[in-house]
């Protein structure tokens, strides 16, 4: 199988303020398309931060993120962005645009990569239709409930047909059983449509249901190994 | 991102929150309709001067005074020695280019009107010629100039009959008046008196006049000017011109000047009116330059504003950053925003500002234009005869630079907002 991503002894030191603190401390994972990988570990460990590098959202301190063959660090601003638009983000908080609505919001990303209008509707119209939104398409993010909000979320995400989704704790702010329900539409993504999947999670019962499970303990991956679950 | 979709987001942005776009537009619109209100009177106050100017101009009269003008007169601080006589006007005569020449002597005296005494400039001139070179405003009321008058005859201007047109007369045709006027040192002043008899009212001209007719002159034979002033000289030659080109006003300002060297001043009509023309411009761009100082503290707020709002819209610049947004498109995004304030605010505006001058002249000015003071009676018709004018440059003018300013102040905030590293800007609360 294909590599999507890869890191080589990705290192990230960031100040808290005036206390360095070692977020990553030599981080090498391997990618390849058509994983579905739950990261895991406890707060402070550093997950958050390997995601963002992955997503170039943040530029590492020391070592290389590689997507796609490309080492992420040669990359100006703009390139930068052109990258993130085959990056699919979804944030714990959802990270909704209020004033929009939730077919405007998924919209978005493909106006900022100049999709035309025409296409743009009938692209949202379906993502919307596969995260089951159709009927909530024109209410606001206030209007929707916590896993309404998740899945306009992954739709928005999935919008340019990103290469892989990245998914920071997608379960934290929603119940367990529209977790239940999302962990299913992820996987049936991942199955279905061939979506390579990397999320962060807390909680082991989501975890067991990704393909392989990476274990992050201060900066390091301490275990990766196929899920008995998940690889089912 | 096509620059639609910009706008509409732009837009969103700026419907969000209300009452704060609406008092941002406020500070363009003030500034805005300031500009637009003095300029349109501005232009309004140059279009009555210069016709005013021109009803009592000639544009084919030059005319000859003797030294280097009145300016140089006044900086060298003493008269020119050099002075013209009624022999001058035989000489420019001849040249190509003049139909007539006529001479003027001109004395401020003391004219006794019913039982006030006003200080006036008694005009001597030589009837037939002077008639003929200001056939359109040397008038009189009733019929034509007399052409053998007496050696006391004299002409009054509409306003020295009839000073605040409601009918109170002062003089009358057939009544006799007084001029006085003092001669000799300060130390042993000498008052000489003569009475004139009042041979006609000239017909009301109008407008202000610098060398031609006005209404508030009186008009003397020249012969009797120079017998009774004691003295050959005269002030000023009025040379009519055959025609008011350009040409033949430079050629004939050159044959004059070719006899005379600098010993004369030739002024023509059509150079003081650029003249004028060009004070007055210079007097409305200082009024404009003020009236930018609004638009100034209008883009300050502007700046203000944006700063706050991108402040407040962090979270929201890192996430549209995470969505593949680049740089420069967060920038155009709020310049849009501050484009599209100074777009609504420039032309609510250019609106306003028309209102504006339009309350102005039609509620305040004639209030100013209500005083009867004869010395203001002047200056309070060109007031109240002032109708604003925006000319298209002006309107044009204005929408752009209300748009520009705001886009101008909206540049740091933009590139502030353009510059936000995406990891921090999701990460604000």
């Amino acid at each position: 199988m294909a590599l999507i991503v890869q890191t080589i002894n990705l290192q990230k030191i960031y100040m808290l303020g005036k206390v360095p603190v070692n977020a990553l401390r030599g981080v090498n994972l391997e990618v390849e398309s058509g994983d579905f990988i739950a990261v895991v570990g406890p707060s402070g460990s550093g997950k958050s931060t390997l995601l963002n590098l992955i997503g170039a959202l943040d530029k590492p301190t020391e070592g290389k993120v590689i997507i796609d063959g490309v080492d992420v660090s040669t990359l100006n601003d703009d390139e930068l962005a052109e990258l993130r638009r085959r990056v699919g983000f979804v944030f714990q908080f959802f990270n909704l645009i209020p004033r929009l609505t939730a077919s405007e919001n998924v919209e978005l990303p493909l106006a900022i990569a100049g999709v035309k209008k025409r296409q743009r509707r009938e692209k949202t119209a379906d993502l919307l239709k596969a995260v089951g939104l159709s009927e909530r398409a024109g209410h606001n993010p206030t209007e929707l409930s916590g896993g309404e909000q998740q899945r306009v979320a992954i739709a928005r995400a999935l919008a340019n047909n990103p290469r892989f989704l990245l998914l920071d704790e997608p379960t934290g702010n929603i119940d367990s059983k529209t977790a239940d329900m999302l962990i299913s539409l992820l996987k049936r993504l991942n199955e279905e449509r061939g979506v390579t999947i990397i999320m962060i999670t807390h909680d082991p019962n989501i975890a067991r249901q990704a393909k392989r499970i990476v274990h992050i303990l201060d900066g390091r991956i301490v275990d990766d190994a196929i899920s008995m679950d998940g690889g089912s | 991102m096509d620059i639609v979709d910009i706008f509409s987001y732009a837009w969103g942005g700026i419907k969000l929150r209300k009452l704060r776009a609406a008092l941002t537009t406020l500070g363009i619109v003030i500034g805005i309709a300031a500009i637009v209100a003095l300029l349109s009177l501005g232009e309004g106050f140059r279009i009555v001067i210069t016709s005013q100017f021109e009803r009592g101009f000639a544009l084919d009269v030059l005319t000859v005074t003797a030294g280097r003008g009145l300016l140089a007169n006044i900086i060298s601080g003493s008269g020119s020695e050099e002075y013209l006589t009624l022999n001058d006007t035989y000489t420019i005569d001849e040249i190509a280019g003049v139909r007539q020449a006529t001479a003027t002597l001109s004395k401020s005296i003391s004219l006794s009107l019913g039982n006030k005494t006003y200080t006036v400039t008694v005009l001597g001139i030589n009837f037939t010629e002077y008639s003929t070179i200001y056939s359109t405003s040397f008038l009189l009321e009733n019929g034509s100039v007399p052409l053998n008058l007496s050696n006391d005859s004299i002409i009054l201007g509409y306003r020295l009959h009839d000073p605040w047109k409601n009918g109170t007369i002062l003089v009358r045709v057939g009544d006799y008046v007084n001029l006085t006027w003092t001669t000799g040192s300060i130390t042993k002043p000498i008052v000489k008196r003569y009475t004139f008899h009042v041979a006609g009212v000239l017909k009301e001209i109008g407008g202000i006049s610098i060398f031609g007719p006005s209404d508030i002159q009186a008009y003397i034979p020249i012969t009797t000017a120079q017998e009774i002033f004691e003295t050959d000289q005269v002030s000023q030659i009025q040379v009519q011109l055959v025609s008011s080109e350009q040409r033949t006003i430079d050629s004939v300002t050159n044959s004059i000047k070719n006899i005379y060297g600098d010993k004369v001043t030739v002024i023509s009509p059509s150079a003081m009116l650029n003249a004028f023309s060009s004070i007055l411009s210079t007097v409305q761009l200082l009024l404009a330059g003020l009236a930018g100082i609004s638009l100034l503290v209008a883009g300050i707020g502007i700046m203000n504003i944006m700063i706050v709002s991108v402040i407040e819209r962090t979270r929201e610049i890192g996430i549209l950053k995470s969505l593949g947004m680049k740089n420069k498109t967060v920038m155009t995004i709020f310049l849009c925003e501050a484009a599209l304030i100074g777009l609504v605010g420039a032309a609510i505006g250019i609106v306003f500002g028309l209102g504006l001058s339009n309350f102005v002249t039609n509620f305040v000015f004639p209030l100013i234009g209500n005083g009867t003071n004869q010395a203001n009676g002047q200056g309070n018709r060109v007031v109240s005869n002032i109708t604003p004018v925006l000319t298209p440059t002006v309107c044009i003018g204005a929408f752009f630079f209300g748009i520009a300013t705001s886009v101008l102040f909206a540049l740091y905030p933009a590139w502030r907002a353009s510059k936000l590293k995406p990891v921090e800007a999701l990460r604000y609360e």
